[in-house]
């Protein structure tokens, strides 16, 4: 099984890529998704106090369990200036 | 210049943040004078949006237009502006009645000109009156001179060029050279030609060695300086800009300013990255989120979308690591800007200009004509600057007009040529007979409101058919409230930003609540008692950076890491927190959140009073289109068809849904349209307003605004 974690605005120049793919378990969590790309990607000082975590673009706590072909997005605090 | 009328004045140094002086310029006879401000006067004002409201509520009335002489064009600061030790204290308003609308309008600035107005001695500064020649208007606190002038007359070019005439007269007036002790504001052609008009802020960039602009960009301020015969107005002063608002705790004010500047360094670069890629960064999130406005806001979401998402800009065109502040001592620094672009279109092809932007909302006007060129959004960008034309408007408004020729409203006997959504060749044509007022230019100058009577009248006439009910379906699509025009974000999905723009007194301009992301992606606000909570608490806090001369971005766009250990982290609560020492740290005040909620809920209820006696404050000028609200025609559910049929569901008691899918998008538009109406009920009731919108007599008396003008307009409404 695996999930899909998006890179979007500022990762993307980061990371180089659209998107990573990622193999899990059945107890794979958010948490987890945020350590791969932790590890893959030290420079993108991924935190979750910085970034809205959204799991197929529904808000998603960093407990929650993945399902196989779920896409993970990190995104910024948008306001609207 | 010759010289009209003069004045030598003594600049008032300002003390805790207020020099407590209002300069007035009468432009009809030519008179000066300054006002000494009562000391209640900024208790109970505040500055900037205050002082302009307050200024407009008792100069001007009912019958005041924008072109009327005792229309009142209003620039003020405000306390906390000017504070290099805090980020993002550049800020200014300018206030007016505007075209558009025919209320009240302003619209917040950044630059120089406001710290330096200050500085040379002033609060604010208001100008009335109508010049029958064009004149300019020079503070000059160094040589302690107010001065009325006949405008100098260049070439063509730079006589017509909003940018063009303020580079050159401030070099002129600088002896030859630039200099950031002096700071304009300006309008251009675009002003006289239309309703959209922008005020620019023009001031010196060390690091970029020329000129910049940010614009008061709403409602057509511009287009009231053009009208006074006012070309341009500059701000002269030498004295040091470190602590310029004479704190009475300067300790306090640096030690806010360092707390806040670690805020901003630490978060920014792990969310927006506003400092690296301004405002663009958001094309690429509203794309993704179905809020880009393609095509007059029909759709919000494209394949071409990539084209234009910020890292284009940034690799193309943006001068990079230059910390682009439009005020010292920002480090959010998001004025982004590129040097040495070739013009391809238009009457000055081949020239190569430096070019301030594009911000997101730019991007988002060109899309709204579903052109996703990123060169094209640089022309477009130079050339409205060089016109002095909202960039938002002009794109709405040609939107609107392409959306009409899309749906046969239009002919080419009516325009003169094709008016397709994504023909560049059509947009840019139009954009420069806008700006000169020529060919179907003259009529997309006068707005989205009145072009919808345009099209109505001809339409109606041509077939035969009522122009009320052409009227009802261009009311569907044609995207103003109030007579001004949406800016860039569709709110189909947000309930709550239907309210943001729906509700905004001056018209939908977010500058009063954004709230599309924390309803329709972070679900923060479920409820409709949680979205009218919202609706009440944001355009005040809003109100109250756009009174005290402050940018908003720092606080709201750059989150807080602390904010999420609040209950409310959208509110940004602890950044709030060093807003709140830097105002006590400068006033010598003892104020907290809630005193300055209560502050601006003062101001925000006079602008709804000037609302009413202006005729734009009752419910049914709160109503937007109908494609804020939902898609408006077939072809906007069918484009989510899957999205839309699963909205349904979860919004019918009984899941079922009709079988046809005409059947499900009529459902839809009528479930939407209830639920903005049971929004406007439960707002209107936690603002404390009648189910008409209008407010409660105790709500107008709690803030001590019944006076005699409040109190005759509430008895003429029988309340």
């Amino acid at each position: 099984m695996i999930v899909l974690i998006e890179f979007l605005g500022i990762q993307r120049t980061v990371t180089k890529t659209d998107s990573l793919d990622m193999p899990i378990s059945a107890e794979t969590r958010v948490n987890d998704a945020m350590e791969y790309v932790r590890g893959r990607y030290p420079q993108l000082h991924l935190e979750e106090s910085m970034v809205l975590i959204t799991v197929n673009q529904e808000v998603a706590s960093p407990d929650r369990v993945l399902k196989a072909n779920d896409t993970i997005s990190f995104l910024p605090f948008i306001s609207g200036g | 210049m010759e010289i009209l009328r003069q004045i030598q004045y003594q600049p008032a140094r300002a003390v805790g943040g207020y020099t407590d002086r209002l300069l007035k310029v009468d432009l009809s006879k030519k008179e000066i004078a300054i006002q000494k401000l009562a000391p209640d006067f900024k208790d109970k004002y505040i500055g900037g949006r205050g002082y302009a409201l307050k200024l407009i509520w008792d100069g001007t009335s009912r019958q005041t237009r924008y072109d009327s002489p005792e229309n009142i064009l209003v620039m003020a600061s405000g306390p906390l502006g000017n504070e290099p030790a805090f980020p993002g204290t550049g800020k200014f308003i300018v206030g007016t009645i505007s075209p558009l609308t025919d209320t009240f309008i302003d619209s917040n600035v950044g630059g120089h000109f406001g710290p330096l107005l200050k500085l040379a001695g002033f609060d604010a500064l208001a100008v009335s009156g109508i010049s029958q020649e064009e004149v300019v208007i020079m503070v000059d606190g160094d040589q302690k001179t107010i001065t009325i002038a006949a405008a100098p007359v260049y070439d063509r070019e730079t006589d017509e060029g909003a940018l063009a005439f303020g580079q050159r007269l401030l070099k002129d007036i600088g002896g030859g050279q630039y200099s950031d002790c002096l700071a304009a504001v300006s309008a251009g052609k675009g002003a006289v030609n239309t309703r959209f008009g922008v005020t620019h802020s023009l001031y010196f960039d060390r690091r970029r060695q020329r000129i910049r602009s940010k614009q008061a960009g709403r409602g057509g301020t511009g287009t009231v300086m053009r009208a006074k015969g006012l070309r341009n107005i500059v701000v002269r002063s030498s004295l040091s800009k470190v602590d310029g608002n004479n704190a009475v705790d300067k300790k306090g004010v640096r030690e806010a300013g360092r707390r806040l500047k670690e805020v901003i360094s630490k978060a920014d670069p792990k969310q927006l990255h506003l400092s690296a890629w301004g405002t663009p960064v958001l094309s690429e999130y509203m794309d993704k989120f179905h809020i880009f406005p393609i095509n007059n806001y029909q759709y919000g979401q494209s394949p071409h979308s990539a084209k234009l998402f910020a890292h284009v800009f940034l690799d193309r065109y943006f001068t990079p690591r230059i910390p682009d502040g439009c005020y010292y001592g920002c480090n959010l620094a998001c004025a982004k800007g590129a040097e040495d672009v070739e013009l391809t279109r238009g009457p000055q092809a081949g020239r190569r200009v430096g070019i301030d932007g594009p911000e997101y909302e730019t991007v988002g006007a060109v899309v709204c004509m579903g052109i996703f060129d990123p060169h094209f959004v640089m022309e477009y960008n130079w050339y409205c600057d060089e016109y002095g034309l909202d960039t938002i408007s002009t794109g709405v408004t040609i939107g609107f007009f392409m959306e009409c020729f899309q749906r046969g409203y239009l002919n080419v006997d009516d325009t003169g040529y094709e008016l397709n959504f994504g023909d560049i060749e059509a947009a840019d044509r139009l954009l420069h007979e806008t700006a000169s007022g020529k060919g179907f230019g003259k009529i997309i100058g006068q707005g989205s409101a009145r072009g919808k009577q345009w099209v109505a009248e001809r339409y109606a006439a041509r077939n035969n058919v009522s122009k009320d009910a052409v009227i009802a379906e261009l009311n569907k699509f044609a995207m103003e409230v109030k007579g001004l025009e949406f800016s860039m974000y569709i709110t189909k999905e947000s309930l709550a930003q239907q309210g943001g723009y729906g509700f905004a007194l001056k018209g939908p301009q977010h500058d009063e609540a954004w709230l599309i992301f924390i309803d329709q992606v972070y679900q923060e606000l479920p409820t409709l008692e949680d979205k009218a909570e919202a609706l009440k608490w944001f355009p005040l806090i809003r109100t109250w950076f756009n009174a005290t001369g402050l940018c908003k971005l720092h606080w709201i766009d750059v989150r807080n890491p602390e904010a999420a250990n609040t209950s409310e982290p959208a509110k940004n609560l602890p950044t709030l927190a060093h807003y709140t020492h830097y105002l006590n740290a400068t006033t010598g005040s003892n104020k907290n959140l809630q005193d300055m909620l209560d502050d601006s809920e003062r101001l925000y209820i006079l602008q709804k009073l000037i609302n009413l006696r202006q005729g734009k404050g009752r419910r049914d000028s709160d109503q937007p289109p109908l494609r804020a609200m939902a898609p408006a025609f077939f072809n906007e559910y069918q484009f989510r068809a899957e999205y839309y049929d699963q909205w349904l569901r979860k919004n019918l008691s009984d899941g079922k849904l009709p079988s046809s899918p005409e059947g499900r998008h009529k459902l839809l538009v009528e479930k939407r349209i209830e639920a903005y109406q049971q929004l406007c009920d439960i707002v209107y009731e936690k603002k404390g307003f009648t189910p008409e919108g209008i407010p409660r007599r105790e709500t107008v008396e709690k803030f001590g605004l019944m006076d005699e003008q409040a109190e005759g307009l509430f008895q003429e409404m029988g309340l």
